[in-house]
């Protein structure tokens, strides 16, 4: 080939676009030294260490049916459940406590309905809430390798959420997890003075955003314990809360942040004039900013806790050093297997200007791949491996149909022909391409761990090969057959 | 190819197609009778059926660890790995059982294992995601199938060695005892991509190209044959690496992804070409009888 034909040759579409991505695919890798080779890509857990930890809500959500009113239904339920019960749609209910269907049922006659479905697990909601408590417990501690994730089943029930943390062990991430903050009650006593009223072990419930019957204003609401009442009543009193409310504005602290603040409503200083009082509320506003402030306050007043209680399903820890130690095997596996491919293609082909070009863009095709997984910020854990080295078996796989179906019968075609025999050739990937992608999809969406990233390398690299690799290889060989 | 002596034209439809058939009811017959024996086609790994495993990477001989870890229920036997790795399994434990066995292990190899522990209802939401990917995957793969070639026989073809492959696949897994985990399933559902390709180049090359069929079967089978050892090189080469390094997860992906190519050579050039084979001789033979009849009318 002379000067000539490669500067054609390069000013091809196909192959320009190639040279582009995978210019700016390692840019997006950004291979640096920075204490060993570092790049940008995301390692799973079983490259870099860690532990994951799948936990099962202890909670389910069934569907009923009453003659009753529901609210009457409800509250008898509640009471002999001892549980809290939210309803979530039509007929259906979350039960934030665990019991299995047999004792739902007798309880449900007994309140005077039946049990229409049940199912293990929490609404979409409430799994929402726990993922955003958890990222948030997660960020506060500064580790940022944490991923949280739902697995919710076809029906829309939550089952599990599992949590991700790299460097730490089994314990403790499972004290990360538990772990709650320091929530406190001030009350404001002259100028910018406060005084302690009550600490977060004395709130028993948290209820979920609410409005108050008769009023458009959000609030959450939430019991304290006779104790905390106690407290509560006796600091308000001592402090002149009572008497003029609107000038002893209650704080709510967070880990030292002030979360919430609010003057005691004239109201509540009445019946806490009169009694202790367990059942409060806190308002925080109207309309669609009412209701996201109440859902924060919401999940202060957790103080990290979650609404739901969970049990551990499954966990598992990968020490640091061993997973150095599988990133290193497996870049030599994908060396091995890149090595593989290409003796066999010699083998077969015994001429380096065929074999050379076919290996260098079955390897720009990786590049590219890598370069996409680390601007999606897609994890490479081993499954996802496996998927890169299979996706540089199929990738070769469809080159060698490309080069045959042009070099049939060992003769070099005419520019007609070899057009007609090249789209022949893309015809058959197409369709192959087309069933890996299909039978990969389930996985890539289902949530089944660590398949994921698997399916998502195997087919961003069928689509990579298909739209970008293959079209260039296609103009390449053309431009070396011609010569 | 040197190393390749069968000659796909040799043969007549019907002695093509025996092997695998044979095969095939050999294969449903064991996957059916470990069906009926364990409830599962191929025997769940802990992915699936759920238990506490680990992984303890140490010179120390299985005798060893059996008697440093007497008192936990490990069930044997002791797996060893090539590279001094050791697979243990455990029954049911209780948290300080297996905190205290945790903490042994800490002391005797730090940061030289590692563990994963599955609860069976885990286990089991797991089993039936695992079976709604299977059945989409294998719809999905019909379908394109059908789009592609619009016609029965060819398409159903590609989709019978489709199955084939899988089938054959796992009763292997039954017989030499790998087990079906996350990792070896997801190589199972990639077969069925995988295995369709070369049934595609050869439904293609024969149904879409000029020529006598005897040219573009033998030249189809050079193409095929080439594209499937390429990628059982690759799937070797990681397996094998991955397997000397201990690496845990590659080496049962690459066995399956292996053991599914080698049956897929067999469906693609005994089973789907034999079918095709008889199909494109069928319709030849029509057109020379229909074309025999317009002649015998003028």
């Amino acid at each position: 080939m002379n000067r000539k034909d490669l500067i054609g040759l390069l000013k091809t579409w196909q192959v320009a676009l190639l040279i582009i991505l995978v210019a700016a695919s390692i840019i997006a890798i950004y291979p640096h030294m920075d204490d060993g080779i570092t790049t940008n890509l995301q390692y799973g857990l079983d490259l870099r260490g860690g532990t994951w930890l799948q936990m099962r809500f202890q909670a389910e959500v069934v569907g009923f049916e009453t003659d009753r009113p529901v609210s009457e239904f409800l509250t008898e339920l509640q009471e002999t459940l001892d549980a809290e019960i939210y309803l979530v749609g039509d007929n259906k209910i979350e039960i934030r406590k665990f019991y299995n269907e047999s004792e739902l049922k007798t309880a449900f006659t007994a309140a005077g309905g039946t049990l229409t479905s049940y199912e293990q697990g929490v609404s979409r909601e409430t799994a929402d809430q726990v993922k955003q408590i958890l990222e948030q417990k997660l960020n506060a501690l500064g580790t940022r390798d944490a991923k949280v994730n739902l697995l919710t089943g076809f029906s829309g029930v939550t089952q599990y959420v599992r949590v991700e943390l790299a460097g730490v062990g089994k314990s403790q991430a499972e004290d990360i997890v538990g772990k709650q903050g320091k929530f406190e009650i001030r009350i404001h006593t002259a100028g910018n003075e406060t005084e302690h009223v009550l600490y977060g072990d004395t709130i028993s419930t948290v209820g979920i955003p609410s409005q108050e019957p008769g009023k458009n204003t959000w609030g959450v609401s939430f019991t304290l314990s006779e104790a905390g009442a106690n407290q509560f009543r006796e600091a308000a009193i001592r402090y002149g809360g009572t008497t003029d409310p609107d000038n002893h504005w209650l704080d709510m602290i967070l880990d030292g942040e002030t979360v919430y603040s609010a003057p005691l409503s004239p109201d509540l200083a009445a019946k806490l004039q009169a009694g202790p009082v367990q059942q409060l509320m806190a308002s925080t506003g109207t309309g669609q900013e009412g209701l996201s402030k109440a859902k924060n306050l919401e999940i202060h007043l957790r103080a990290g806790a979650l609404p739901v209680e969970v049990s551990v399903a499954g966990t598992s820890t990968i020490p640091a050093p061993l997973g150095e130690h599988f990133t290193r095997m497996c870049v030599y596996a994908f060396i091995a297997a890149a090595l593989a491919v290409g003796v066999v293609i010699f083998y077969r082909y015994r001429e380096p200007a065929i074999v050379l070009p076919m290996v260098g863009v079955n390897l720009s095709e990786i590049v590219i791949l890598l370069g996409i997984a680390a601007v999606i910020q897609q994890q490479l854990d081993l499954a996802a491996i496996a998927g890169l080295i299979a996706v540089l078996g199929t990738g070769i796989d469809q080159l060698v149909i490309i080069t045959d179906e042009v070099l049939h019968e060992g003769k070099v075609p005419s520019r007609q022909l070899y057009e007609k025999r090249l789209s022949r050739a893309v015809g058959i990937i197409m369709v192959s391409a087309a069933t890996v992608v299909i039978a990969m999809l389930p996985l890539a969406l289902l949530p089944l761990q660590s398949l994921r990233g698997f399916a998502v390398i195997t087919i961003l690299g069928v689509l990579i090969g298909v739209l970008i690799t293959r079209p260039a290889y296609g103009k390449i060989i053309a431009a070396i057959l011609s010569k | 190819m040197g190393f390749v002596t069968y000659d796909v034209n040799r043969y007549t439809p019907r002695q093509m197609v025996v092997l695998p058939a044979i095969l095939l009811i050999i294969s449903l017959i064991v996957l059916g009778y470990s069906m009926a024996t364990t409830g599962m086609p191929v025997k769940p790994g802990m992915d699936f059926s759920g238990g506490t495993a680990i992984t303890i990477y140490t010179e120390d001989s299985p005798d060893v660890l059996k008697t440093v870890l007497s008192e936990y229920p490990i069930i044997y036997p002791i797996e060893s790995g090539i590279n001094n790795g050791k697979f243990l399994k455990f029954g049911l434990m209780d948290e300080a059982t297996f905190d205290s066995l945790t903490s042994i292990l800490d002391e005797r190899y730090p940061d030289a294992w590692q563990f994963a522990q599955i609860d069976a209802t885990f286990g089991q939401t797991l089993q039936q995601l695992a079976i709604y990917a299977l059945i989409f995957s294998f719809l999905g793969m019909t379908i394109v199938v059908f789009l592609a070639f619009r016609s029965f026989v060819p398409a159903g073809a590609v989709i019978l060695s489709a199955f084939a492959n899988i089938a054959m696949t796992a009763a292997v897994m039954v017989i030499i005892g790998i087990e079906l985990t996350l990792p070896t399933f997801a190589a199972l559902l990639m077969l069925i991509g995988y295995s369709v390709d070369s049934d595609i180049l050869l439904t293609m090359r024969v149904l879409k190209r000029q020529g006598k069929l005897e040219e573009k079967l033998s030249g189809a089978f050079r193409t095929g044959i080439i594209m499937t050892t390429t990628t059982l090189a690759a799937v070797a080469a990681m397996g094998i690496v991955a397997y000397l390094g201990n690496v845990p997860v590659i080496p049962a992906i690459a066995s399956v992804l292996f053991i599914g190519l080698i049956f897929d050579m067999m469906n693609t050039w005994l089973t789907n070409a034999g079918i095709i084979k008889w199909y494109v001789e069928r319709q030849e033979s029509r057109q020379r009888k229909e074309s025999g009849k317009k002649r015998g009318v003028k």
